[in-house]
């Protein structure tokens, strides 16, 4: 027989949008690295997190933050659900490589922004771990951009266009970023892609306004 | 109030205008203004808990506490041996005497009529005895099991009593159900306190030694969730999880307290780490002198091992699950624990209000603004992805009241665009001022500011 006592003394679901398969120059497969060079402004925080939303169906994401600015409201706006994102703050460049080599070993995808001054070894090698360990990486320096050779995918904002915000009427609805895409993603071609997000759906590449140029034209156009 | 935002608890007073347990914390401050909102701490009501568990043991041994406030006891010998049930009970109500507060009992045979026996009870009817387990539990209505999607499933069916449950054949239900569905066939049968026999593997204790022994809290929080990982990762392979667990601790000079506590669906890492924490909270804040000397062992045992184990999501994978924790406690241990963080979405005007920060591994915080409230005079989305931690000094030049250039690091950047203001009306009778928040567009980017006293601030960066 038993006895149940209980004893007492006086004493949202968050809405988050559908998310929607980006583009496929715009996506990054498990084991793949993406550099995102840009000042802050340049809407490459989302970019970036778009990049790894579809992976936090399988699992927890990180976004390391070194800055201590980092606001996962962006995050659940593209589709990642609270719960899936850890936010590790961290700006000691001592234990940086360490915490990211960690992470790599067990999440499902890396958000993180690079402290000025680290080593470009540590970099290296935690972009070799990352693809050894299928893990997706996102690398954001928060000054300068990354060595070569280390990125899948390397996009660089080059402009950002607002709509929706007009002498004091209305508000920020549509972003247009306008990227420069390099690396083996874009097949050693540097294509110019422009994203637009109107903050209601995730990341859009603008169809046909994108040119592309082959190295050869690049190094030509650089040349004259 | 509990997490969702529920009233779990009121005082005579509060009663007294209309509140009740299980009402929305909105409409008990509708109907009572002057009501005071305490957000519910369990390991604070367990610390309060422990000493009722402890009176109850001098009375009954084997107590197992289910959560705080609520515990179970095998009464088979002492009803014989204080005479009767009634007797019983009022031996357990003098003893509990001193303590205050309301209490309510209920007895039957099984944990899960008992436990629906102590549901049955009012104030002023605080006892409930049940005579027959069997018609008391087919009568019970299918919202007992504790599932509203399963319940609205059986009354669809026309299914409405535990009783019509139990008469379905096991098979349909576990094809049409699965584990949830087997589990309420389980209780309606009232096979609720017997497991499935299963190989398992002896000696699944797991043992911590602490050397200094440990004498806060937080530090005994932070073994607590090792061990439990330890111990239900060590029986996951076998697939079973625990439905019971003895918790030990020794102190440095050599006493030991337990502790059982039992959970009607099987432990899991953080339900157990939990449970374990209240228990060292209650423990070494407790008002029985604490652990002297710190806590030197802590030790889990497991019984009433169950057979479902822990249930992942289709695409997760147990071991990945484990790996993950661990990776994470990993880099608790370097970045420290204030810097692994999850966040959750409130109700706020401005986007740092807007989330609720939680320290990875704890209970997730309680928010306290309504994320579903109107919030007027808040700044529509998209949200910015970078938010500073306090807004910060910006430099932006304003003409007539029209914000013109912008300083970016050591250079001037003229505005492109601009939106606003929405008026911040601060709580003026707290000394706290007004502001205006613009959205200010530049060619390098986007930002949230606000005027505030006539000094600019950045609140936020639109990357």
């Amino acid at each position: 027989m038993v006895a149940t006592i209980q004893h007492f003394v006086e004493a949202s679901t968050f809405e988050h949008r559908d998310p929607e398969k980006i583009s496929n120059v715009l996506s990054l497969a498990p084991g793949q690295i993406a550099g995102l060079t840009g000042i802050p402004g340049s809407g490459l925080t989302r970019i970036g997190m778009s990049l790894l939303a579809p992976h936090a169906v399988h699992g927890p994401l990180v976004y390391l933050d070194v800055r201590g600015w980092a606001s996962p409201m962006a995050a659940w706006e593209v589709g990642i659900e609270p719960e899936r994102l850890v936010v590790v703050r961290s700006s000691d460049i001592v234990s940086w490589s360490r915490i990211v080599a960690t992470l790599l070993d067990g999440v499902y995808g890396v958000y993180a922004e690079v402290p000025a001054g680290l080593r470009e070894q540590s970099l290296y090698k935690l972009a070799a771990k990352a693809r050894a360990k299928r893990t997706p990486l996102v690398l954001r320096p928060v000054s300068g951009s990354l060595p070569s050779g280390i990125a899948h995918l390397n996009l660089e904002a080059s402009e950002v266009l607002w709509e929706g915000a007009e002498d004091g009427h209305g508000n920020l609805t549509n972003r247009r970023t306008r990227l420069v895409a390099s690396g083996k993603a874009t097949r050693g071609m540097v294509r110019t892609i422009e994203v637009e997000d109107d903050g209601t759906n995730d990341l859009r590449v603008v169809p046909h306004m994108g040119t592309q140029e082959t190295r050869a034209a690049n190094r030509r156009n650089r040349a004259s | 109030m509990g997490q969702d935002g529920r009233i779990v608890a009121c005082n005579e007073a509060a009663a007294a205008f209309g509140v009740v347990v299980g009402m929305l914390r909105s409409s008990a401050e509708a109907i009572c203004p002057n009501v005071v909102t305490i957000v519910q701490d369990l390991s604070v009501e367990m610390a309060r808990f422990e000493p009722v568990v402890q009176a109850i043991e001098s009375i009954v041994p084997r107590v197992e506490v289910a959560e705080p406030g609520t515990m179970y006891l095998p009464i088979g010998g002492a009803v014989v041996y204080y005479g009767g049930e009634e007797d019983l009970c009022d031996r357990i109500d003098k003893e509990l005497d001193s303590f205050g507060g309301d209490r309510r009992m209920g007895l039957a045979e099984g944990p899960f009529a008992s436990y629906q026996a102590v549901r049955q009870t009012t104030r002023s009817h605080p006892r409930y005895i049940v005579d027959d387990d069997e018609r008391f539990v087919a009568n019970l209505d299918v919202a007992s099991l504790g599932s509203d999607d399963l319940a609205a499933t059986f009354r669809w069916l026309g299914i409405t009593t535990l009783g019509d449950v139990a008469e379905l054949p096991r098979d349909a239900i576990i094809s049409r159900f699965g584990r949830v569905g087997l589990e309420a066939h389980r209780r309606a049968q009232r096979l609720d306190r017997s497991t499935h026999p299963r190989d398992i593997p002896e000696d699944q204790v797991v043992v911590s030694h602490f050397d200094p022994p440990i004498e806060d809290s937080e530090r005994a929080a932070f073994a607590a969730r090792n061990l439990a990982q330890r111990l239900v990762g060590n029986l996951s392979p076998h697939g079973v999880a625990p439905h019971r667990v003895i918790v030990t601790a020794t102190a440095a000079d050599g006493t030991e307290q337990k502790r059982t506590w039992r959970s009607a669906d099987p432990f899991t890492e953080r339900s157990l780490a939990e449970r374990v924490r209240w228990q060292l909270r209650s423990w070494i804040e407790g008002v029985s002198g604490g652990i002297r000397g710190g806590l030197a062992t802590l030790q889990l045992e497991p019984t009433d091992l169950s057979g479902s184990g822990r249930q992942m999501a289709l695409v997760e994978d147990a071991r990945a699950f484990e790996e993950t924790q661990r990776v994470f406690m990993e880099v608790q241990a370097i970045a420290g624990r204030d810097n692994l963080l999850v966040g959750t979405p409130q109700g706020g005007r401005d986007p740092g209000e807007q989330m609720l920060w939680t320290r990875w591994g704890e209970e997730e915080s309680v928010p306290e603004r309504d994320p579903e409230a109107p919030w007027p005079g808040r700044i529509p989305s998209p949200a910015p992805a970078l938010v500073p931690p306090e807004p910060v000094p910006f430099e932006v030049t304003w003409v007539e009241g029209i914000p013109e250039q912008v300083r970016l690091r050591s250079r001037w950047v003229p505005v492109l665009s601009w939106a606003g203001p929405w008026r911040r009306v601060g709580r003026w009778w707290d000394g706290e001022d007004s502001s205006d928040r613009y959205q200010i567009v530049t060619s390098a980017g986007a930002y949230l500011c606000e005027v505030r006293e006539g000094r600019t601030y950045l609140m936020g960066v639109y990357d």
